[in-house]
């Protein structure tokens, strides 16, 4: 890592990001490493300066005191907005030109009684938008969905530039265990469902759980889903186990928790059909990532997700189990409906290649920073084949 | 489909997935009303889900959570020493005995804190308790849902007439009580988006078999969830008869924020004379109010914007009122 202000050979034009804490695996961290890696591809000084750094990520980051020390005239901020932290509030005292790069905030009361802290934070980081929006110079959202949002905040200029994805954490190489054991599971017969994401209220597994129980019960008793992701609200997590214990569904029902890309690239390949009833999405990663691997998506079309998933998915507008279990028995008894949604989801995650969403962010960051200090070609690392 | 992305296969595609879309709607109303999977059952997934909420289960909650307060009100601070290892029981007996005398000054406080609260919480628990048996005492009870005279049968005096008043009207149009859908079935052969809800247990089975939209649940409950300006008509039969006053209050307002700005609000229910007869119901004894004498209706709903008829049924035991908001015409 370079020290943003020792860099002797171009002393203007850096372009940096602060975010609150940044973790690996995690949307808005991975988005905001790729991110710094396509701006210094393209020209610019970039660094990255933190609350928080996971120790897995060691080494990538600066303290955020410590830019203060370092800030030099002609740099650009960009602010990877997705929760609420005392980042805020330093940018909001900073003069220099700032992009808020808008990643979406759950609404607060999507989280209701089960998770009130999570809910405060909601509220907390909508009132830091509604602060920074209007003092930034643009308003970068990874979604139209988002855009809108940013718009309402206050922020007089804004674009749509999408995240950042390494689809190929979804291809790699599959972790043979992982392989092994749902290869044994899937011996039995019955469909996998998949869905990755936080265990929060606000994704609705519990939504998921309903209509697994209906179409086991309406067209295949041996059908399984797998939930993929860490579980910050216990309350939550603990009712979803209750839940499924007493739908008789312990068997059914797969809490991997938090696991490598070796392992989710093997539940990405056993899988059957990806299932997403999440009541809010300000993009939708997993879907892309989904359809990348040639899984078919049926999702729930609300906030980001029909800009999204496009028609590479069965979007279905409410989520009632009767329906969500008919749609998933379509998606997988139609070969035409199933391999129509395989194609045209390979061609949406192409346009969420590096190369693609990589040329739309430095192109976005250039109407603020202006043309990368050495006139670089925006090219840009990690093309999705 | 081969894939290359042509203009044609995508539109092709997007066809499709319209089509599949509605036939999956198809699919689900077929399996709703054969039994395989009715709407009441779904409802009972959430209602199970719900129960494990942090809102849930208000009645044993506070007993609940006082008993995992005392049960974790004492703090132990002589921590076990066991050990796999070779030695290991012998150093953390030394780590326990040098730490102990802080330690446990620290635990005796906060030991002492969690009794406090605990005895605290137990008194809140005693007075809640007191609280709850004096309002019981004194709590006025719902109105129960009763049959009207003319109760499922389509050629009782006023259908028509109501059938005619909701004909045309764009919208939804919900029935309480529906008992077994009589007048849902007959709504919807005439081309109405009708449904019905009865919070009377076992009253909707049958015509949810035959795969009416029915709900068991009672009106108020119901119009709560239904958004606002969601229904274009609204029928009320043995819902209003018996309310106290207050509780009819409640719902007229809450009608006139879940009809359209052009709804049709059609009230049919017991004469004050006859609820007073041998012939009505037993709960015309057990209900906290007696039905409104017809004019009364028009002192209630014009100031909020009806244009009322009221008509009588010919036996004198019952009587419609049919209330129309905003432009629409044909006031009876």
């Amino acid at each position: 890592m370079t020290d943003p202000g020792t860099d002797g050979a171009r002393p203007a034009g850096a372009v940096h990001q602060f975010i609150p804490a940044l973790i690996p695996r995690d949307a808005t961290g991975s988005h905001t490493l790729l991110l710094r890696d396509v701006l210094r591809e393209a020209g610019w000084r970039s660094e990255i300066f933190a609350e928080a750094t996971h120790d897995e990520l060691a080494g990538q980051s600066h303290r955020i005191e410590e830019y203060p020390s370092q800030a030099r005239p002609g740099d650009v901020l960009v602010y990877q907005f997705s929760t609420s932290s005392v980042v805020a509030e330093v940018l909001a005292s900073r003069s220099e030109p700032l992009i808020l790069n808008y990643h979406n905030v759950t609404a607060p009361d999507l989280y209701g009684s089960w998770d009130p802290p999570a809910a405060a934070r909601s509220e907390e980081a909508r009132r830091q938008l509604a602060v920074l929006a209007p003092k930034a110079a643009l308003g970068m959202a990874v979604s139209a969905f988002n855009e809108r949002d940013l718009r309402d905040a206050g922020c007089a200029r804004t674009t749509v530039a999408p995240v950042l994805v390494d689809l190929e954490r979804s291809v790699a190489d599959p972790d043979p265990r992982t392989a092994a054991r749902l290869r044994k599971d899937r011996a039995g017969g019955g469909a996998d469902w998949l869905f990755v994401g936080r265990v929060v209220p606000p994704k609705a597994q519990h939504r998921l759980v309903e209509a697994l129980w209906a179409y086991r019960r309406l067209y295949d008793p041996a059908a399984r889903l797998h939930l993929v992701g860490t579980a910050p609200s216990r309350r939550y997590l603990t009712a979803l186990r209750g839940f499924v214990a007493d739908l008789g569904l312990e068997d059914a029902v797969k809490f991997h928790g938090e696991i490598s890309d070796g392992a989710l690239a093997a539940v990405y390949a056993a899988a059957d059909v990806y299932v997403s009833l999440s009541a809010h999405e300000g993009f939708g990663i997993p879907l892309v990532e989904a359809s990348r691997v040639g899984l078919p998506v049926v999702a729930l079309g609300v906030a980001a997700v029909p800009e999204t998933v496009g028609d590479a998915g069965l979007l279905v507008g409410v989520d009632d189990p009767a329906v969500v279990a008919a749609a998933v028995d379509r998606v997988l008894s139609d070969d035409r409906l199933r391999l129509g949604l395989v194609d045209a989801g390979r061609r949406r995650s192409g346009e969420h290649s590096m190369v693609v969403a990589g040329r739309r962010a430095v192109e976005a960051v250039a109407t603020v920073a202006g043309a990368p200090p050495e006139g670089s070609p925006p090219a840009v690392p990690g093309d999705v084949p | 489909m081969s894939g290359d992305g042509s203009v044609d296969e995508v539109e092709d595609h997007r066809a499709y997935l319209a089509q599949v879309m509605a036939e999956i709607d198809q699919e689900v109303r077929r399996r709703r009303s054969s039994g395989d999977l009715p709407a009441r059952v779904e409802r009972q997934l959430d209602e199970l889900f719900l129960e494990h909420s942090p809102v849930a289960g208000r009645g044993g909650a506070l007993e609940d959570a006082l008993a995992l307060v005392d049960s974790s009100a004492f703090i132990d601070p002589v921590v076990p020493v066991a050990s796999n290892r070779s030695g290991g029981a012998v150093v953390k007996k030394g780590l326990r005995s040098l730490n102990l005398w802080y330690v446990g000054f620290v635990t005796h406080q906060v030991s002492q804190f969690a009794a406090a609260t605990s005895r605290a919480l137990h008194l809140v628990e005693d007075r809640l308790g007191e609280l709850a048996r004096e309002l019981d005492a004194q709590k006025v009870p719902p109105a129960p849902v009763v049959d009207v005279p003319g109760d499922g049968d389509p050629t009782a005096w006023w259908v028509a007439g109501a059938l005619d008043a909701l004909g045309s009207v764009p919208g939804r149009v919900l029935h309480a009580a529906a008992s077994d859908g009589w007048l849902v079935r007959h709504l919807v052969a005439g081309g109405v988006d009708a449904y019905g809800v009865d919070p009377r247990v076992g009253r909707i089975d049958a015509g949810e078999r035959e795969g009416l939209d029915l709900r068991e649940e009672g009106a108020v409950d119901h119009l709560l969830a239904v958004e606002p300006a969601g229904l274009a008509g609204i029928v009320l039969s043995g819902v209003v008869d018996g309310m106290a006053h207050g509780e009819r209050r409640q719902l007229l307002e809450l009608l006139g924020d879940r009809l359209t700005p052009e709804g049709v609000l059609v009230i049919h229910a017991w004469s004050p004379s006859a609820w007073g007869s041998d012939a009505a119901p037993a709960e015309a004894d057990l209900s906290p109010g007696r039905p409104l004498r017809p004019s009364t209706w028009s002192h209630f709903l014009e100031p909020m914007g009806y244009r009322v008829g009221v008509e009588e049924g010919p036996s004198g035991a019952d009587y419609v009122v049919t209330a129309f908001r905003g432009r629409a015409d044909r006031p009876r």
